[in-house]
Order: structure tokens, then sequence, then C-alpha cells
């Protein structure tokens, strides 16, 4: 599972058969310093996750394919949507 | 999934009695930054995937990574690694931060 923030949205409409009518989130993960992945990935979302909400995904199908079936290449689903995150402690704030 | 551009095929001879009759895509993973800017470029290191979509060269696709790209071939057990999940009709993406007012 990681962090991630939702970059944007995507539109498929030739797509494996177990994807029809999932909501599909560009999302880009993000490290507690606050930069953020070069490659974005894109998630099943079936929590209305917004642009711009951060999210957590879990990169284990089992989840996907308990809901789309066995057949579905689904992997990362969004889990839930973050609503408070503590400030993450440095190395530097522990030994001081 | 990552989303990548494909870029060519591969045409296996011979193969795994499992990989006879599959296309099999090159695929360039897309950056965030070649995402927004639009551009048709990748960016990422290539890849291969199967492909049952009939994607072209040059058109987007969202391919799973891992023991799930071999979920669409259950319950036979195929050494498929990268799949390609989807063609990418459009993408809505918010600007980059920091890059106030750009254009997407």
């Amino acid at each position: 599972m990681f962090l991630a923030r939702v970059r944007g949205t995507a539109v498929a409409t030739t797509k494996h058969s177990t994807l029809k009518g999932c909501r599909l989130l560009l999302i880009q993960r993000i490290e507690p310093d606050g930069s953020a992945a070069a490659e974005p990935n894109v998630a099943v979302d079936w929590q209305g996750a917004a642009i711009g909400a951060t999210v957590i995904v879990s990169t284990d199908g089992d989840i996907a394919r308990a809901r789309l079936g066995n057949t579905t290449p689904a992997r990362m689903v969004v889990m839930g949507i973050v609503d408070e995150k503590s400030t993450p402690v440095t190395v530097d704030a522990v030994s001081a | 999934m990552r989303l990548g551009i494909v870029r060519g095929s591969v045409v296996l001879n011979p193969a795994l009695a499992s990989f006879t009759g599959r296309r099999l895509v090159v695929v360039e993973p897309v950056t965030i930054a070649n995402a927004c800017a639009k551009n048709g470029c990748g960016g990422g290191k290539a890849l291969v995937a199967l492909d049952e979509l009939g994607a072209a060269v040059g058109q987007m696709v969202a391919f799973t990574e891992g023991r799930e790209a071999s979920n669409p071939f259950w319950p036979a057990q195929v050494a498929v690694d990268a799949y390609c999940a989807l063609i990418v009709d459009s993408l809505q993406i918010e600007p980059e931060q920091g890059r106030a007012g750009s254009e997407v």
C-alpha cells in the first residue's frame, strides 16, 4: 500500500471486459518528503476520490479479483481517501 | 497499471505453447510530465506486454504488471508478466503543481 495523489482520470472504450463500468484514476505515488514518482499509475476506484485528493492504493490484485472476477487484470485499487496525515518525522528530529 | 505508448510488436518462433497465437507489443511507459504535456512521448524503460485488444502503434494503453497480468488466462498458468488491460481514449489531468495557469 502506498500514498498517492489523484492527478486525473482515464477514459477507455476498448478494455478488458471485467473493467467495464470501473472508474479509472490516474494516480501519482508520493513519498513522505513530498516528492512524487515520475510515472503515474492507473488505479480502479470505488471510493469516488476527487482529482487532487490523497488516497491509499493497494497493489494487491485480490481485492479486484473478488469484485471483478478471477480473470481481471486489475491490480491497483484505491482503498480509501486520506482524511488526515501526520507530519512526517525526520531522522534529524528524532536524534535531536 | 502503468500507462504506456505502443511502439511496435514482437513475433516469437518458437515460443511456449501458451504464447502461440498471442500478440506481444513493445510499450514505452509514460511519465507524468509527458502525460500532462500530451506530446506522445513516453520517457520510461520499454517493455514487452501481451495484447488482446489490438492496440496500434502510437496508441496509449494501460498495462498491468506482476502476477495479476496472467489473471485473464485463469485458471491456466501463463508466463505473462505484463498485460494490456485497456486502450486509453482520453486523459483528464490536473496541471502540475507549481505551474499555475498552465494549459493541459
